[in-house]
């Protein structure tokens, strides 16, 4: 399996089996998706480390997803800066035009939102993150014209 | 010497400790709620808050080290607004549920909220809510209770090395769980019920049933499960068991136990309990009086001496009975009928393997002290689990291991699977080979004492197995090269025997491997013990061969010191033993049996030639607390008190002899030895004995080994080897090895099917208990998932195990950890039990059983 692969490969830069967790996980969750209680197995016998360990250190981290996610991660800030630029209507609207809830997923599976705390970006307010691409200064149309290259 | 003043007292401490542990010497009590007496400092409930001159904040007191001038105070006005303010904060969650929490009266929090306050608390926005959870049989969880003081985390991960439990989710959503987030489906020590301060983790088994002021009286006992003999406290009302607790500091498990101690106590209340004398009557057990019942054995046991001798007449005593108990059936079998025919299951391989070892080092070799074995830099691990059959004696090697010991097994890992440094897993059944191997090149390496000349000759004439026969033992002469620089590295070794290493193969060339391997690096032995007085079955006498105190019988000496004091004549010819008894009565040589404490056709294999030769016996007496398989055979069937109900003493597998105490006293069973007692003296014997305790006198009377052991000295701790007596030493000597010069031939191709050792059943006793039948409901076949996937079979679906002498349907359980080529079954549930499967034959040099007839046919069965 790739994914085992990959594990071995995170292990050779830690000292030891505990350090390459939180790198393990992260690869079992670009695999899966998320992390189901299957893939804190596989993660736990592939680092010989006790499946309840796993758990307890993947629960513990915002970035790890622990229920099956859409395809597109919207993560997006309504912290204060962003808040007062706006970013509430945008969650509005992304309700309105997608069935989008905070913590939900789109029934086509196409989009996932989590409300993020702040993403260091109050200059260009309100900002998101899309997977892994930036997006800042959006106003109501162009986080529609961006969603909208995420099929 | 470090000094410090605490709250105006001047402490002084020859090592270094924690300001907590200081204070506690000094005798003042700093309050703690995350702390617990041998778990690794926490620091996160900020209850331990103590002030320190010179250092500007509040410091927790079980994290900071004492250091010299220190000066410490412990209850000031600014620590019990601290200590107010943090129990604020965990009644913002927490519920006050206390009018029916099972906790009230025994909590901590509790007691602290009462001594510090606060008596109202501040914070309006409601409490958490999260359900109780009663996904698991043995163990509810509330969480809303749960103040995250992460003791049970850390009393599972870091004592028990379970690893169950953890912490999930963050801030107020953080939660304790098991991996599955309902079931525990863990190793259900249940020690962490015993580190829990709130009732958040509690018992399911006796939920709501009680207060904790109910309990009326404790009574100190030793767990009745195994070989350990863990000290246990039975908390009683009216007359019946509320719960089983450990203490922390009483005993050598030191506040830990099992899940057979802690959850298993339930089956001296079974339905399945005896509660009258029967006698059979044309094939059908009625109930009679017990007057009736010893007069019909009496008069009969009479009789069948009279016509046939007493040497027609046997005994099978029991490793769950108590010494006294046995001591007395080994009486009435010697001094009062006549004969030596004496035995006990512990012939299947704990006695053999004792027997054998002490014959090369001397008496006492295999008494070595078990909460030693933590502090050791090494073991070997060799012919079971024990942390399954023994599983407090597993958790020393596991913090063996965890105090940087290396721990090597050979064999299946099972438990120690996190803790061995690495296992080496032969073929079925050669680790003769093995163990040649390592034996042969520890020797050519390293140099011998010369003081057992005997053992050192042995040793020069042994066959050094070739690369082929390590190829066929499927093990590399790398890892061959690798134990042998392990263990001679080695400074503080033990060795762990578990009961495979006689059951198989060549038991006396394992056990002469074993203690070559012993004496090659001078580690002390310590052999697994499945019931709790095995070890003192023997040394009350119950062999035919040796008398109470393991002295031979050959030896004239000891025969007469016997009659001397007792007045009674000692019968001079060495006696059957269990398998040699079976025979004899099926060839008509023995005609009476008196059974105590064992059920022979569910514990012995070869069952139809168990059954047959029970049948052809004119006296079968059976003594049981169940209408066991053998009970139901028998012409008479007397009810016995069990374990909480009667008093003695068990001597565990170190030797060490503990005092049994009666709890529960309501049973229409009797003491065994009280049974004995009265038959006896129905044959003319004239002592009498009235309690346990006088039986006890007469024991350290005539044992030179016991002499001057009272109970009071057993109940200080002070029974431990080799108590006052003499042990003997100077009889070992010459000893026989089979095919020294020879090695076995491994089967590649069979199935073999091999008896698994549960953690959460011993037997058939643990049958009976309810919580650890709902754990481990009904017989399973272990499989490795390779031999399952062979014949097709997923877990959870049906086979068909068959040898010739059983064909029955089984589910089937995977287990990775299994060796390829192995099956396993446990020998617990009636009717697809191990010992059905297979026979024996006996090996004559250690007199130990060798399972035959173990490679099975396995066929998936089609819904």
């Amino acid at each position: 399996m790739e994914f085992l692969k990959e594990i071995e490969e995170i292990l050779n830069r830690y000292p030891d089996r505990q350090g390459a967790l939180l790198p393990s996980l992260y690869v079992a969750q670009k695999e899966y998706g998320w992390l189901s209680q299957e893939s804190y197995e596989a993660v736990a016998q592939a680092l010989n480390l006790p499946p309840a360990t796993v758990k307890g250190v993947a629960t513990f981290y915002a970035m790890y997803k622990h229920k099956p996610m859409g395809r597109h991660l919207i993560q997006l800030c309504t912290n204060v800066a962003c808040m007062v630029m706006g970013a509430e209507r945008l969650v509005d609207l992304l309700k309105n035009k997608y069935g989008l809830e905070p913590g939900g997923t789109t029934e086509d599976g196409r989009f996932s939102l989590v409300i993020m705390e702040c993403i260091g970006a109050c200059d260009k307010a309100p900002a998101m993150l899309v997977d892994t691409d930036f997006h800042a200064d959006l106003n109501e149309k162009r986080i529609i014209e961006i969603l909208e290259s995420y099929k | 010497m470090i000094k410090l003043t605490i709250d105006g007292k001047e402490v002084e401490l020859e090592k270094p400790v924690t300001v907590l542990e200081a204070a506690k010497k000094a005798g003042i009590r700093i309050p703690t709620l995350c702390y617990f007496e041998g778990l690794s400092p926490f620091g996160g409930c900020r209850l331990c808050l103590v002030e320190v001159e010179k250092l500007p904040k509040l410091q927790t007191a079980c994290t900071l080290m004492a250091a010299d001038g220190m000066v410490v105070r412990t209850e000031t006005e600014q620590i019990k607004a601290a200590r107010r303010a943090m129990l604020e904060f965990l009644l913002i969650n927490h519920p006050l549920d206390c009018p029916y929490c099972d906790k009230a009266g025994e909590c901590e929090l509790q007691d602290l909220v009462a001594k510090y306050g606060p008596e109202a608390g501040r914070f309006a926005e409601g409490k958490r809510q999260h359900p109780e959870n009663f996904d698991d049989p043995i163990i509810v969880r509330n969480m809303e209770r749960c103040v995250l003081c992460t003791r049970c985390i850390r009393m599972c991960n870091d004592l028990q090395g379970a690893y169950a439990i953890t912490v999930t989710g963050r801030g107020s959503h953080s939660f304790v769980e098991p991996f599955s987030g309902g079931k525990y489906n863990c190793e259900y020590c249940g020690n962490c019920l015993t580190v829990c301060p709130v009732g958040a983790i509690m018992s399911r088994l006796h939920r709501h049933s009680y207060r904790p002021w109910f309990v009326e009286k404790e009574v100190e006992t030793t767990c009745g499960y195994c070989g350990v003999g863990c000290s246990l406290i039975l908390q009683m009302r009216e007359e019946r068991i509320i719960r089983t607790i450990p203490r922390v500091g009483l005993g050598l498990n030191n506040g830990l136990l099992c899940v057979r101690g802690r959850f298993g106590y339930d089956f001296v209340e079974s339905r399945d309990r005896l509660s009258t004398p029967m006698i059979n009557v044309n094939g059908e057990l009625r109930p009679v009086s017990w007057q009736e019942a010893y007069e019909f054995v009496i008069r009969r046991l009479k009789e069948i001496k009279e016509t046939h001798g007493p040497t027609a007449i046997g005994g099978i005593a029991s490793g769950r009975c108590t010494n006294e108990d046995n001591y007395m059936l080994q009486r009435l079998m010697r001094f009062v009928i006549g004969t030596n025919n004496i035995d006990s299951t512990a012939r299947l391989y704990y006695a053999p393997a004792v027997a054998y070892l002490e014959q090369i080092f001397g008496q006492g070799i295999t008494a070595n002290l078990i909460p030693g074995i933590a502090n050791s830099d090494g073991a070997l691990v060799i012919g079971g689990d024990p942390t399954t059959i023994n599983p407090i004696l597993g958790l020393q090697i596991r913090a063996l291991w965890r105090s940087g010991g290396k721990v090597i097994v050979v064999g299946a890992p099972g438990g120690l699977k996190r803790f061995a440094s690495y296992e080496v897993v032969p073929r079925p059944f050669a680790e003769e080979i093995v163990l040649s191997a390592v034996v042969s090149r520890l020797v050519k390496e390293k140099e011998l004492k010369g003081e057992l000349t005997h053992l050192e000759e042995k040793i020069k004439g042994l066959k050094e197995p070739a690369e082929g026969d390590l190829q066929a033992a499927g093990v590399s002469a790398e890892t061959i090269d690798r134990m042998v620089t392990d263990l001679k590295a080695m400074e503080t070794p033990v060795i762990v025997i578990g009961p495979e290493l006689l059951q198989h193969g060549r038991p006396s060339k394992n056990l002469f491997l074993t203690a070559a391997l012993a004496y090659a690096i001078n580690a002390r032995m310590f052999v697994l013990s499945e019931r709790p007085n095995y070890q003192g079955v023997i040394d009350m006498g119950c062999l035919p061969d040796m008398l109470p105190g393991g002295r031979p019988i050959d030896f004239e000496m000891f025969r007469h010191k016997i009659e001397e004091t007792l007045g009674k004549e000692v019968p001079q010819n060495k006696g059957l033993n269990l398998f040699e008894m079976i025979d004899a009565a099926a060839d008509g040589r023995l005609k009476a049996l008196y059974v105590m404490g064992e059920d022979l056709l569910f514990s012995l294999p070869g069952r139809e030639k168990t059954r047959k030769a029970l049948e052809g016996l004119d006296l079968l007496i059976v003594q049981d607390i169940y209408l066991t398989e053998t009970a139901k055979m028998a012409d008479v069937v007397l009810p016995a008190a069990s374990w909480s109900e009667k008093d003695g003493t068990f001597t565990n597998l170190e030797r060490r002899i503990q005092r049994v105490r009666a709890g529960r006293t309501i049973s229409s069973g009797r003491p065994d030895w009280q049974i004995v007692s009265e038959i006896a003296r129905g044959l003319g014997d004239d002592k009498v004995f009235s309690s346990a305790h006088d039986v006890w006198e007469e024991v350290i009377h005539i044992s030179p080994l016991h002499a001057g052991l009272s109970y009071e000295d057993i109940s200080e701790g002070k029974a431990i080897w080799p108590y006052h007596g003499e042990p003997l030493r100077g009889v070992e000597g010459e000893f026989d090895v089979e095919g020294l010069d020879s090695l076995p031939k491994v089967d590649t191709d069979a199935i073999i099917l091999n008896m698994h050792r549960p953690l959460y059943h011993s037997g058939s006793t643990s049958r009976r208990s309810k919580a650890l039948i709902s754990i481990f409901p009904e017989p399973v076949l272990m499989m490795n998932p390779s031999d399952a996937k062979g014949i097709g079979v997923e877990e959870g679906e049906k086979v068909r195990l068959a040898t010739s002498n059983a064909s029955i349907e089984v589910k089937v359980k995977i287990d990775r950890d299994l060796q390829q080529g192995v099956v396993s079954l446990s020998n617990t549930f009636e009717g697809v039990n191990f010992m059905r499967f297979v026979d024996y034959t006996v090996e004559p040099t250690t007199g130990s059983m060798v399972i035959t007839n173990n490679s099975v046919k396995l066929e998936k069965v089609k819904e």
